[in-house]
């Protein structure tokens, strides 16, 4: 039988994604929404292959166009917009005119999804929300996208991933007795967001087999609740697991630790054999007969844990991480040294992976991506190219998916119904980019190439 | 009346209204009772190991209405005493309670016995889902991998989560390596964003661990994405695959936000404690009574800000008015502490009064330029459960085992007008479905 590594090899083999079939073909997503929550949605679904059209307002653009790490800039745009809402064709629409509502009914005729998070009722005062387009495509699929969901005394509250967190209660839960902080990245959107497409996908699944549509209320605060056992600690006990600091209560030992060569590491222990592997490369089986540490239920008391994870730490400390690490491997103990943002992004199993993506892109180059969070080997996701400026594909979707002519499309822009990007960067193309002979933004039209 | 007056009324009257129709039908609409169960027509086995990752994907097939059958060996998955100060009801801790959702549990020895592996084997050509956490190559050194189980059943999805996945030089390297939450923390970039700014002396300078099983959480939730799309291209060509996930690398790709960092500035991101590094004010603050999250992080909002908390004079200060969001940490701190010095003279709820009329006034005004700054009392797990809006919305559900008793869990996470997700019951007990699983599905 051929080894098992060389027939995942194949399985996966990145080089060969292009030439794969996409699960979502043919599914239409029209993704009103914007900042991150719920342009997520919509790009998990792009990556599967759904064609999905982001609407923004004309110069003005989502608000997180310009919204990048201290004000840094690459290229005129903002790098992690780029992972937001690649693979999206941009066009730029005022919803609130009653023009551009023709518009939004003629595409949600052959729409299959569509995704907003506008304050819960917003898109009803519109008439762009559930209730007025299943009059007009009865089979859509319609996902409005808010902190604290569409009904309850709380739903015009307005929301971030923040304060996701914070009614959630999760972000209490990071950090020290006397300090705490929130979970970083907008991990509040990103999980929820990912909760919403699978919303979808299950929606998606469901209209195969029935043919019927659905609207979907997804709470960002529910999605994170959603990976709490808390509740129900203290349904049970009464009491708060609360804050640990660096360590996982669960487990003993469980922390980050420092190494000797002053490196972060993570070392944890989930089974009595890995305890016993990691005494005895510490030469301290002398501990199994401590009364505090013969027994997993005994080491987790909070008292005996907390020694325990001392004990170990200061074994950490007197070796360099890659030695633990290689011990970890030999003993199948739970380690890893901690990844930063660069270390991580330079990581060559990543890259060899498909969990960096060095992407090059017609518009901006070399950017490295982040991959999918799941490889598939017959679907797999794929990036096909990155964010573009505002408004850069309304040519094309006017024209191909809508069929308008020049001069509907001219009337428009005179209507302030379209428009495109202004001079900030975030929402402009880069200033050496050549826009006049780009073949997509000026679809439909001559260009010398 | 006055003018203003007048205009509170209608703005009160207005949002009254809405949740006498809207809002009312909407949890009508909403209640998933007499719905249909999407995936009435999946079958999944559940044969992870120890691992939150495997069972979270496992419960939320369950939830969409999946057949799951939990296999274990016949002392039961080691993840049952995984549980936080080893907490646990007869013998099971609060995690596994917690994901104890509409599954039934087999014991079967996949791992050392010959028989039980023919067993699973003929069990694995109904089924339509696998999920498996051992190290990867080990299912298919004992003939029921994905290789020999695709062959029997095409359609098969056939999911796998480890430490480093299922291909590549390193995935091999550390093969034996298990998938630890704190560890997948530590690789996939969330510790090292975590924690208190450089001078906050150690260890709170450290990498930090989330409160939370984010680790194995967002691998979970990966699986379930990855293993639905397929299930989509199942459903229309028939075809089955491989989904592959990694703890080392779940949580990076999802939020994607390292590898954009680390890529173009050539550098990491220094941990900045209660700071953000797009967004302030953005965060939590101290008051009188306990904690505020305040969001005010457009130009109006933050302005709007100055003005509710008297900081007004600052704002034509060059450091806050154009540069508020510095990679220079004293500069943000500082503002920080500016904030902090006036939200201590009020306790939460006059905080979120304070915005709230705020935001009122500013919405109702005609130049709209006024910001909303958004102050919420802070919440912990444990007053969150008391909040109104979730027992509207039933996001917390009482459930009761007759083994284990009575408690609370999170539950109906997805509200779908056709199809959504709900717990039908709770229970665990090990072996407990061995007839009726195999009545329903070994007896040809």
């Amino acid at each position: 039988m051929e080894d098992y590594f060389s027939y995942t090899e194949k399985l996966f083999n990145p080089a060969e994604t292009a030439d794969k079939p996409e699960a979502l073909k043919g599914i239409r997503v029209l993704d009103f929404s914007h900042v991150i929550f719920g342009p997520i949605a919509a790009r998990v679904l792009g990556e599967y292959g759904a064609e999905v059209i982001k609407l923004e307002l004309p110069f003005f653009g989502d608000l997180w166009r310009p919204a990048t790490y201290w004000g840094k800039y690459w290229k005129h745009s903002n790098p992690i917009w780029h992972n937001i809402t690649k693979n999206k064709y941009f066009i730029s629409v005022n919803l609130k005119l009653d023009k551009s509502k023709e518009l939004i009914y003629k595409m949600a005729e052959t729409a299959d999804v569509i995704i907003e998070n506008f304050a819960p009722g917003t898109a009803e005062a519109w008439k762009i929300g559930y209730s007025q387009i299943s009059k007009i495509n009865p089979k859509i699929i319609f996902l409005s996208c808010s902190t604290y969901g569409q009904y309850g005394p709380m739903r015009y509250f307005p929301g971030w991933d923040l304060l996701a967190q914070g009614a959630s209660g999760v972000l209490s839960l990071n950090g020290y007795e006397d300090r705490f902080f929130k979970l970083p990245d907008y991990l509040g959107d990103f999980v929820p967001g990912n909760f919403a497409s699978l919303a979808v996908l299950m929606a998606i699944y469901y209209r195969n087999k029935t043919g019927k549509g659905q609207y979907i209320d997804q709470a960002q605060s529910e999605a994170l609740m959603r990976l709490l056992p808390n509740y129900t600690y203290h349904s049970i006990t009464g009491g708060a697991i609360g804050r640990t600091g660096n360590t996982d209560p669960s487990m003993v030992p469980a922390a980050i630790m420092k190494a000797k060569d002053d490196k972060f590491l993570a070392l944890a222990c989930t089974t009595e054999d890995q305890f016993q592997s990691l005494l005895a490369v510490m030469d301290r089986k002398d501990l199994l007969a401590d009364p505090r540490f013969t027994s997993n239920e005994s080491r987790l008391i909070p008292e005996h844990a907390k020694e325990l994870n001392q004990i170990v730490s200061n074994w950490v400390k007197t070796k360099n991480c890659d030695e633990i690490i290689d011990m970890a491997v030999t003993q199948s103990i739970p380690a890893a040294e901690v990844m930063d943002d660069y270390t991580l992004c330079h990581d060559e199993w990543r890259h060899q992976r498909g969990s960096v993506i060095l992407f090059n892109d017609d518009m901006y180059g070399e950017l490295a991506i982040a991959g999918p969070s799941a490889q598939l080997s017959a679907t797999p996701s794929r990036t096909k190219w990155l964010a573009r400026p505002l408004g850069y594909h309304n040519q094309i979707v006017l024209k191909k998916f809508l069929n308008l002519s020049d001069d509907e499309i001219k009337d428009l822009e005179k209507q302030k119904v379209i428009g495109t990007f202004d001079d900030r960067p975030g929402l402009k193309p880069p200033v050496y980019y050549n826009l006049a002979e780009d073949p997509i933004y000026n679809y439909g039209k001559e260009v010398s190439q | 009346m006055s003018p203003n007056g007048q205009k509170e009324e209608i703005y009160t009257r207005h949002a009254s209204a809405r949740p006498s129709d809207l809002a009312k039908s909407l949890a009508e609409i909403m209640n998933p009772e007499g719905k249909a169960e999407v995936l009435d027509d999946v079958l999944v086995l559940d044969v992870s190991r120890n691992s939150f990752a495997g069972i979270s994907a496992a419960s939320i097939f369950a939830e969409f209405g999946a057949e799951v059958i939990k296999i274990e060996p016949p002392e039961g998955d080691p993840a049952r005493r995984i549980t936080p100060f080893g907490t646990h009801v007869k013998g099971v801790g609060i995690p596994f309670m917690f994901e104890a959702r509409n599954k039934r549990y087999m014991t079967l020895d996949i791992k050392d016995n010959e028989e039980d592996r023919k067993v699973f084997s003929k069990l694995a050509r109904k089924a339509t889902v696998i999920i498996e956490t051992f190290p990867a190559g080990d299912m298919d050194a004992w003939g029921i991998g994905y290789r020999q189980l695709s062959e029997q059943n095409p359609g098969l999805v056939y999911i796998a989560i480890t430490a480093y996945g299922q291909y590549t030089e390193k995935a091999k390297k550390f093969v034996r390596m298990p998938d630890v939450d704190i560890v997948s923390q530590a690789g996939s970039g969330l510790a090292a964003n975590m924690g208190d700014v450089p001078d906050a002396g150690e260890p709170y300078s450290w990498p930090l661990r989330a409160g939370l099983w984010a680790g194995w959480y967002i691998s979970g939730l990966s699986a379930v994405v990855g293993g639905t799309v397929a299930l989509i291209h199942r459903q229309n060509t028939g075809v089955g695959q491989m989904v592959d996930v990694a703890g080392m690398d779940a949580y990076s790709s999802m939020v994607g936000i390292p590898v954009s960092i680390g890529y173009t500035w050539h550098k990491a991101r220094p941990r900045i404690g209660i700071l953000d590094f797009i967004l302030y004010p953005y965060g939590h603050w101290k008051c009188k009574d306990g904690f505020v999250a305040v969001a005010a992080p457009r130009d109006h909002d933050f302005r709007a800000l100055l003005k509710i908390l008297g900081l007004w004079e600052i704002e034509d200060d060059w450091r806050y008015s154009s540069d508020r969001i510095p990679d220079i940490l004293e500069q943000a701190t500082h503002l920080h502490k500016l904030i902090e010095n006036e939200t201590m003279k009020y306790t939460a709820d006059e905080l979120v009064g304070l915005a709230l009329n705020y935001s009122k006034k500013s919405a109702r005004s005609k130049w709209r330029g006024g910001g909303v700054p958004i102050v919420m009392k802070l919440m912990t797990p444990e007053t969150a459960l008391e909040n109104p809006q979730w027992h509207v919305r039933k996001s917390f559900q009482d459930v009761e085992d007759k083994n284990l008793g009575k408690y609370k869990i999170s539950a109906n996470f997805t509200k779908m007008s056709e199809s959504p997700p709900r717990i039908k019951w709770v229970s665990c007990d090990i072996g407990q479905d061995n007839d009726y699983v195999r009545e329903k599905y070994l007896k040809d």
